[in-house]
């Protein structure tokens, strides 16, 4: 039914299975509509965050994505400024992964400050005193700059592509790009780095505060390492995914060893600076502000365990298996230790909001505890369900992997018998006339 | 959010940011507008079909990129850098002027193809023969003629359009797919019809023989076939098991009928160099 809008070469699943592939997803999306709603019409009553618990799971799961979605900027600052070609193999899903991820948080930033009638309030009357404002500064420009790089995968498609300027625009696009991957590389420098900057103007919660290093707190730089390290490692992982569901071949190997080693690379020197990092904030910047670094960690279920696995479990571990050609090279180990790598970051993010506002501060304080509403869980939801059909219908439509054809060189139909109709075409070759000869012989 | 707005001081942080943000912005809407520029400016025929198959020609698999050279086996591995554009290649002029291969005078079968040595080939499955009144006839060669098997309809450009190198010269119908058979000549479109069921095409090309550079010559013909051979097996064999030793030899007759249910579509999309 839509055959004429599949690129040409590549297999996809029925129009009826596809429609049923996005029929649970839409039914997510019909709900976190509905909660987004309930949110920007009746207020956020309707969350479970208050005055004291303002960072609920919409900024710790902002934090991660925008984290996760760091691929997009890193793999194209890898591929235009650093010239490693080989990553041109999962560019585009990079680029459809961070435009996910940035164009999720932003659109759950909305519903959290709500009145996003009010939006460029923003940009014309900026609170420069806060970190976020270049945070926002930098997530809308950088998300322009995510639209621009996914407009020619889409004007790309086989019938859109028929059109000369489309054809000519997308192929101008294309020589441009390194200009927009070195801007891309910038912003994210700057909004991931501010992202975590702003733990350096949170006095009132020593668990999180860190001292400058200049004009920026130490977490401006984890957070900008960090992401660098866990980007690659999601798009090892979604690519995977992919393959996986659609059965296919999408890459060459050598795209996930390199991905893999950068991913090992950027993690080694975040975990060996995010150590020097603790050990001077356990050492001088917590004892100085009047809190022994160990007390955060005798309240309720936050142990050190939670530093232990931060550090060694998520941070340490797939890092030395990254980094060694011989433990990469096996599959399992490989995205094993890239799952390790996101759900290290997802930790991280984890640690620095909620547990951060959880833990007391002032002598009269308790401990908080926070369980997200169902609103907020399914406003969240509605991210992942979009992410999905986004990824799906680019997917079908668009040549999002451009080994694909190469890694999948097979054109006969699927329920046809396997050897028969190959066997029955050809006369048989010089190798074969010998075999069978000797067969007879036999 | 201008110096003149709510909250703004005229401070060296203000500034700063301002002028950070500004300049990024303002280098975002820049590229973009050149983008668009140079669409509106570039419109030509030839600058399109020069485009259509750079990104055509970018999207194929590397192992098809193959150059000529490669095939012949004058050098061990190199992937053609210019589209199967020699005409202007240092190397293939430094290969070609050292390796000179002696013509064979009579029709000879390349793995059951009929080719013939007064033909150059283009790497599309077109073949180009110098006229004695200076023109050249382009036809689709026998390899892409048993792949293509039962056409419905050919369109054929008008007379006195102009065709590029690996632009698009014929358009060949079948009921199942649709494939653009590349130009192997730029030039001037004098003539077209049909004979004995090949559609054919006379163009007057205004470099003479140095137009016909790029083309392959009947020395280079066996080993590409064999290659495109390669090719056409792989894409028939069973997904996940490749090609094997029960695979090979020569087409067999009516070939297409065998595969209804391919994906003729991609087959023919490979073979003929599209994306």
């Amino acid at each position: 039914m839509d055959n004429f809008l599949i690129p040409r070469g590549v297999r996809r699943t029925s129009f009826g299975n596809f429609l049923l592939w996005l029929l649970p997803w839409f039914a997510m999306l019909s709900v976190g509509l509905y909660a987004i709603y309930l949110c920007l019409a009746e207020g956020l009553f309707h969350t479970n965050m208050d005055n004291r618990f303002a960072f609920g799971i919409w900024i710790f799961l902002d934090l991660t994505v925008i984290a996760l979605g760091a691929g997009a900027f890193f793999t194209g600052f890898l591929l235009y400024i650093v010239r490693r070609k080989e990553l041109s193999a999962v560019i585009n899903s990079a680029v459809i992964i961070g435009l996910i991820c940035y164009s999720g948080a932003v659109l759950v930033l909305m519903v959290d400050v709500g009145q996003p009638l009010r939006a460029w309030f923003t940009f014309w009357h900026p609170n420069t005193h806060s970190m976020l404002t270049e945070v926002t500064f930098c997530l809308t420009c950088y998300l322009i700059v995510l639209l621009i790089e996914y407009l020619p995968i889409v004007i790309k498609n086989r019938q859109l592509r028929q059109i000369p300027k489309f054809l000519v625009f997308e192929f101008e696009l294309h020589k441009l790009m390194p200009v927009f991957a070195g801007i891309g590389t910038f912003l994210s420098f700057f909004h991931q780095g501010s992202l975590g900057g702003l733990f350096g103007v949170l006095r009132g919660h020593p668990f999180a505060f860190r001292e400058e290093l200049g004009i920026w707190p130490s977490t401006f730089f984890l957070f900008v390492i960090s992401a660098a390290a866990a980007g690659p490692s999601f798009i090892m992982l979604t690519t995977r995914l992919v393959e996986r569901i659609t059965r296919k071949t999408l890459v060459k190997e050598n795209v996930y060893q390199l991905l893999g080693k950068v991913s090992g690379l950027m993690l080694v020197a975040y975990v060996l600076l995010k150590s020097i990092d603790t050990l001077i904030w356990i050492n001088s910047t917590s004892p100085g502000m009047g809190f022994p670094a160990f007390e955060y960690y005798e309240t309720q279920s936050f142990g050190t365990w939670i530093l232990f696995t931060e550090i060694v479990l998520l941070g340490l571990l797939p890092a030395l298996v990254l980094l060694s050609s011989r433990l990469r090279s096996d599959r399992r180990l490989l995205f094993g230790a890239a799952f390790l790598v996101c759900c290290g970051i997802m930790l991280n993010r984890f640690v620095m909001t909620i547990q951060t506002l959880a833990l007391p501060t002032l002598p009269f304080d308790a401990f908080l505890t926070y369980l997200p509403s169902w609103q907020e869980v399914a406003a969240f939801a509605f991210v992942i369900a979009y992410g999905v059909i986004l990824y799906s219908l680019t997917y079908r439509y668009a040549m999002v992997f451009p080994q694909e054809k190469e890694l999948n060189m097979s054109y006969a139909a699927q329920n046809e018998p396997a050897d028969a109709p190959v066997r029955g075409t050809m006369r048989p070759g010089l190798a074969m006339q010998l075999l069978q000869k000797f067969m007879m012989l036999k | 959010m201008l110096p003149f707005v709510y909250e703004f001081h005229w401070t060296p942080f203000h500034v700063t940011f301002l002028l950070v943000f500004f300049t990024l912005f303002s280098m975002v809407a820049a590229t973009l507008v050149l983008a668009f520029r140079r669409t509106v400016k570039n419109d030509s025929p030839e600058h399109i079909e020069h485009v259509r198959w750079h990104t055509d020609f970018a999207d194929l698999p590397t192992a098809l990129k193959a150059c000529r050279h490669e095939l012949r086996g004058d050098v061990k591995h190199r992937t053609c850098p210019n589209g199967f554009d020699c005409r202007t290649c240092t190397v293939h002029s430094q290969i070609s002027s050292r390796a000179q291969h002696a013509p064979s005078l009579q029709n000879f079968e390349v793995y059951g193809f009929s080719m013939s040595p007064y033909r150059l080939y283009h790497r599309g499955h077109t073949w180009v023969q110098r006229e004695d009144d200076g023109t050249f006839t382009v036809g689709i060669d026998d390899f892409g003629k048993k792949i293509l098997g039962a056409v419905r309809s050919v369109e054929l450009p008008p007379i006195g359009s102009r065709l590029y190198v690996n632009g698009s010269g014929m358009l060949v119908k079948r009921d199942d797919a649709e494939v653009r058979v590349l130009s192997p000549l730029e030039g001037e479109v004098i003539g077209h019809g049909t004979e004995k069921d090949e559609w054919y095409l006379k163009l007057r090309a205004e470099n003479g023989d140095a137009a016909t550079t790029h083309l392959l010559t009947a020395d280079e013909v066996p080993n590409w076939i064999l290659r495109e051979m390669e090719r056409l097996q792989a894409s028939f064999a069973t997904a996940g098991v490749g090609v094997t030793l029960a695979d090979g030899g020569e087409l067999a007759p009516n070939f297409h009928r065998h595969f209804p249910n391919a994906d003729w579509d991609g087959v023919l999309g490979q073979m003929f160099l599209q994306a």
